[in-house]
């Protein structure tokens, strides 16, 4: 009997009754194949290796991370709330101590969910991950967190939630936004005033093999890493970077996703995307799971597997190694804000959001206090194709009272104005999550 | 069951022999001696000998049987050498799954869907063939990676090996489940121990017809149901650890169980327990482990503590313990070491043999420790039984916190709440009303307890379990375990797989010589996916479950 170095927990959610359309690549057999192959693997025989169940998230859970609008029952369905209920459940396996790792293997995915959620953009509603972090930091009061997105499509849902957030280190590894959805994740996008160099992206070239990619690891992800101190690493683990992805570009390995987790080391990891079902994600899982339990995994391998065939070619290494520098810089260096308004003024930012899934356009106008105290309060004025003018007021973690007094003067005036048709507030000072 | 018809129901455990005939109207007749562990066919002989003297042998019309054998032989290693033909392709590194003397991976891949990526290594087969020969290794065991999608493989080592094995066992015929570690296991075990019971079976047939009983033979399995004699000479494996689930039957012979409940098993060393929903017995999901080996034999769920009434109760300081260790009988049995039974015999729980002896013991811890005598007992009981309320508590936690696969089972999955606690064995009557207090409902020892193992092996049903795979796309049906292999066309559906699961399943006990019922078999599992392939649909995979579920022909309630 196989025995793991270290304890590990696996959430399997597969979702065989849920898909978004009956030919659409988020349907019910995307994780079919996986449990087939970790059934005859008999992974779950391996000693220190246990399945566990996923809780479902409850709105709190939800609210505590979105403004959903026009609330959360209308933006989700079970499916969303079991899934993000695994990544909470992979956090309390973790946390409570009954092991070491864990990795939620659910779907739907959710990093493409930003923090104000009108529908499904991306093939995500809420962002699991999200949901986690804070459920993490509210209940068991850890401070710095890490996220490494290895999915190969830019996390811009999660990066815009945690856009403001200094405690919270978002490092995304994906194919470059110029050649693929959602067409973000640039270098320069580099976290808000108070958080920069806390967003970090490392866009790499079409058919970057597993030799670009472990190289973004070793040479940029694990220096930051290492600088940064995270009590707690998150891999968003996405896993279409595969050779045989339908969707993407380009070249790794199960080998390449084995190794990466054997380097990064992640305590939570939380499935993304990764369409190629039957050609990559069974090996691809298999060689995760392994790695992160601490067994051998140097026999998994896709059938179709050649080397040879892989080899990146020299312009895409010379191109990442010249990239080595700016990402560094963009972490340990950043460019400091030009123009930004004074300390005690709102700062703003206009975006518009396209909602590929649904087909909802949505255009924010974003504000942020700025303040020397703490992160600054947050608001964010919202409307949509689907859901008329509303407003959503955030009282960040450890907001001074200067913040959280001026949030509950925003609170009443927005409520007073009647032009906004919900208003929902995150205090997370209180831990209160409500409409008013 | 006819009218003057008797069953044999015959469970050779491993301290005990117990028999019983069961006839319409109840048990006949029961039969308990000690086992020879260095005969066990003079055991079984004797028994049969005396519970049938002075009865019409024509009217017996079945012999359950219940052995240690196979369990024994392999617990105590005594396993012809086997040589284990196996093909992984890729995944986790085969060398972890070697077991016996002669064990070979070679090369050949079969997919997740049964697609051929590598061919078998014919070759290397017919090498190690001629190596085994030359060693005198007569029996085989041969096992590919997701045989039970395509046999193939199997199926072509075994051609290759012709006439140079005695005997081979092929994973898919074990089980349709995955599982490859545990095919491999399975595979070998069931090998090992091949040609061992297969001279016990031999023995015991020619047994049998010397004492002119012609009824029915069959073998109980560890999943509480039975399988016909022919097919055990195959399936040796599938014999082990069948002694508790022969109790388990037993029980359900003897009450009429209809809901959620538990039961126990307390015997001197151990409490055994078994769950039931809705007056079904729990299956475990995955398959028996037997010495830390997990296996494909499927078995009743089940947990054994080391609490029972000979359980040593110690105290260091003013702390007591109880178990988990028997150091042989109680006191009041004329042993030497204090134990549970004690305890309760000084409480007046009970009145067993010497309760002077009892007494007497339970002073002298009392004096050593600084304990009231009266204390020490009392916190020795609540102990032994605050450990079963326990541990049935975590074994029904396990179950409602199983993993689930779906939205519809997350979100209606039924809860066991048990009814009704159901406890046999030496000391069963005197848990009973500290149980109640435990449970909190209802607790049933039921009468003739003390063979309801022998019970359980004559009332037995026949069980089964088949898993069907279909797959449009590649156009083939297979059911790996009883040997359908089919081609199907692209309409193929849902429903055709389930009717085709029954039928085959039906046909198959047919063969066998077994009478199903259609409304005895039953669909425990079924899907079916639409595949995709770019963006267009490639076929469907269908799978399908169907089992005859364990049971009793009749109930003695």
């Amino acid at each position: 009997m196989i025995k793991s170095q270290k304890r590990m927990g696996l959430i399997f959610f597969p979702a065989y009754d849920w898909a978004i359309s009956p030919t659409h690549p988020e349907r019910e057999e995307r994780l079919l194949y996986t449990q087939d192959q970790l059934r005859e693997e008999g992974i779950f025989d391996i000693d220190g290796l246990v399945e566990f169940k996923p809780d479902i998230a409850t709105e709190e859970d939800v609210m505590r991370t979105h403004f959903c609008f026009p609330d959360v029952a209308a933006v989700t369905t079970e499916s969303h709330m079991i899934s993000a209920g695994g990544a909470l459940k992979a956090a309390r396996i973790v946390l409570d101590g009954q092991v070491d790792r864990s990795f939620a293997l659910v779907r739907p995915p959710g990093h493409h969910a930003m923090k104000s959620v009108h529908g499904n953009r991306g093939f995500c509603n809420i962002n699991n991950e999200a949901i986690m972090i804070d459920y993490i930091r509210d209940r068991y009061g850890m401070k710095k967190i890490a996220i490494v997105d290895t999915d190969c499509h830019h996390g811009d849902g999660t990066q815009d939630i945690y856009w403001n957030d200094p405690d919270i280190l978002y490092i995304s590894i994906h194919q470059d936004g110029r050649t693929l959805y959602p067409g973000s994740g640039h270098v320069n996008e580099l976290g808000g005033p108070n958080a920069v160099g806390r967003t970090i992206n490392i866009p790499l070239p079409p058919e970057t093999s597993d030799e670009g990619i472990l190289f973004a690891i070793d040479e940029m992800v694990l220096p930051i890493l290492k600088d940064f101190k995270p009590e707690l690493i998150v891999n968003s683990a996405g896993q279409d970077n595969h050779y045989t992805d339908p969707i993407t570009n380009m070249n790794f390995s199960a080998q390449g996703y084995a190794a990466l987790n054997d380097k990064l080391n992640p305590h939570i990891a939380v499935l993304e995307g990764g369409y190629s079902i039957q050609g990559a994600l069974p090996y691809v899982n298999l060689g995760i799971i392994l790695a992160m339990a601490g067994v051998d995994y140097s026999c998994v391998k896709e059938p179709d597997y050649r080397p040879g065939a892989l080899r990146q070619d020299a312009r895409i290494t010379d191109y990442i190694k010249k990239l080595k520098d700016v990402v560094l810089g963009a972490y340990f260096e950043p460019p400091a804000y030009q123009g930004l308004p004074p300390y005690g003024e709102f700062m703003t930012r206009k975006k518009n959001i396209y909602y590929d899934t649904d087909g909802i356009r949505e255009t924010q106008m974003e504000s942020i206090l700025r303040c020397k105290e703490c992160s600054g309060l947050f608001s964010l004025e919202t409307f949509s194709t689907v859901y008329s003018l509303s407003l959503g007021v955030e009282i960040p973690i450890g907001a001074c009272p200067a913040c959280r007094k001026e949030g509950g003067k925003l609170i009443a005036s927005a409520k007073k104005s009647g032009k906004y048709s919900t208003i929902q507030v995150i205090d997370r000072v209180k831990k209160e999550y409500y409409r008013v | 069951m006819g009218k003057s018809d008797l069953y044999l129901g015959l469970d050779v455990g491993g301290t005990h022999t117990d028999a019983v005939l069961v006839g319409e109207k109840g048990i006949v007749s029961h039969y308990k001696a000690v086992t020879d562990h260095d005969n066990l066919l003079l055991s079984v002989r004797r028994a049969i000998e005396e519970i049938t003297s002075g009865v019409d042998h024509k009217k017996i019309k079945r012999v359950n049987l219940s052995t240690t054998l196979s369990t024994n032989a392999i617990v105590e290693n005594r396993l012809e050498n086997v040589c284990v033909i196996i093909s992984a392709g890729p995944g986790i590194d085969p060398d972890n799954f070697k077991i016996g003397k002669s064990f070979h991976a070679i090369e050949g891949s079969i997919d997740h869907r049964g697609a051929e990526i590598a061919g078998i290594d014919d070759d290397a087969v017919a090498k190690i063939a001629g190596d085994a020969a030359r060693k005198k290794i007569k029996t085989f065991a041969a096992v590919t990676k997701f045989s039970t999608r395509n046999p193939d493989h199997e199926d072509a080592v075994a051609e290759i090996l012709g006439t140079s094995a005695d005997f081979i066992t092929l994973g898919h015929k074990l089980s349709g489940q995955l599982g490859f570690p545990r095919r491999i296991v399975t595979a070998y075990f069931n090998s090992a121990v091949w040609r061992l019971y297969n001279s016990f079976a031999d023995a015991i047939e020619s047994g049998l017809g010397e004492m002119g009983i012609q009824g029915e033979v069959n073998i109980l399995k560890a999943d509480g149901g039975t399988m016909p004699f022919s097919l055990s000479r195959e399936v040796p494996v599938e014999s082990i650890l069948s002694g508790p689930a022969a109790s388990v039957m037993g029980i359900v012979a003897l009450c009429d169980i209809t809901r959620d409940s538990v039961v126990l098993d307390i015997g001197g060393t151990t409490t055994d327990i078994a769950i039931f929903a809705g007056g079904i017995p729990l299956i475990e999901k995955d398959g028996i482990s037997l010495q830390e080996y997990p296996t494909l034999v499927r078995a009743l769920k089940s947990r054994s503590i080391g609490v029972g009434g000979d359980s040593a109760v110690r105290a260091s300081g003013k702390e007591v313990t109880v178990g988990p260790d028997r150091k042989g009988p109680a006191l009041a049995a004329g042993g030497s070491q204090l134990a549970l039974i004690d305890a309760m015999n000084y409480r007046n729980i009970v009145s067993f043999m010497d309760t002077r002896a009892s007494a007497e013991g339970i002073s002298v811890l009392a004096k050593k420790s600084g304990l009231a005598p009266a204390k020490l007992a009392d916190t020795a009981i609540a102990l032994a039984v605050k450990r079963i309320k326990y541990e049935v508590d975590a074994m029904l936690d396990e179950i409602r916190n199983r993993p689930v696969y779906t939205i519809h089972e997350m979100l209606e999955g039924r809860e066991i709440r048990p009814e009704k606690v159901y406890v046999m064995g030496g000391p069963a009557e005197a848990f009973r009303g500290l149980l109640a207090d435990a449970f909190g409902v209802e607790v049933v020892v039921p009468q003739n307890y003390d063979v309801a193992n022998a019970v359980g092996a004559a009332l037995a049903k026949t069980t089964i379990d088949i898993e069907l795979f279909a797959d449009t796309g590649r156009g083939t049906m297979l059911i790996p375990n009883i040997g359908v292999k089919k081609s199907i066309q692209h309409g193929y559906a849902l429903a055709d797989a389930e009717r085709d699961a029954r039928a085959y399943l039906a046909e198959h006990l047919n063969g066998l010589g077994v009478t199903a019922r259609a409304d005895e078999t039953e669909i425990i599992e079924s899907s079916s996916f639409n595949m995709v392939e770019g963006f267009y649909s490639s076929g469907r995979d269908i799978r399908v479950k169907c089992q005859i579920k364990p049971g009793v022909m009749a109930r003695l309630a």
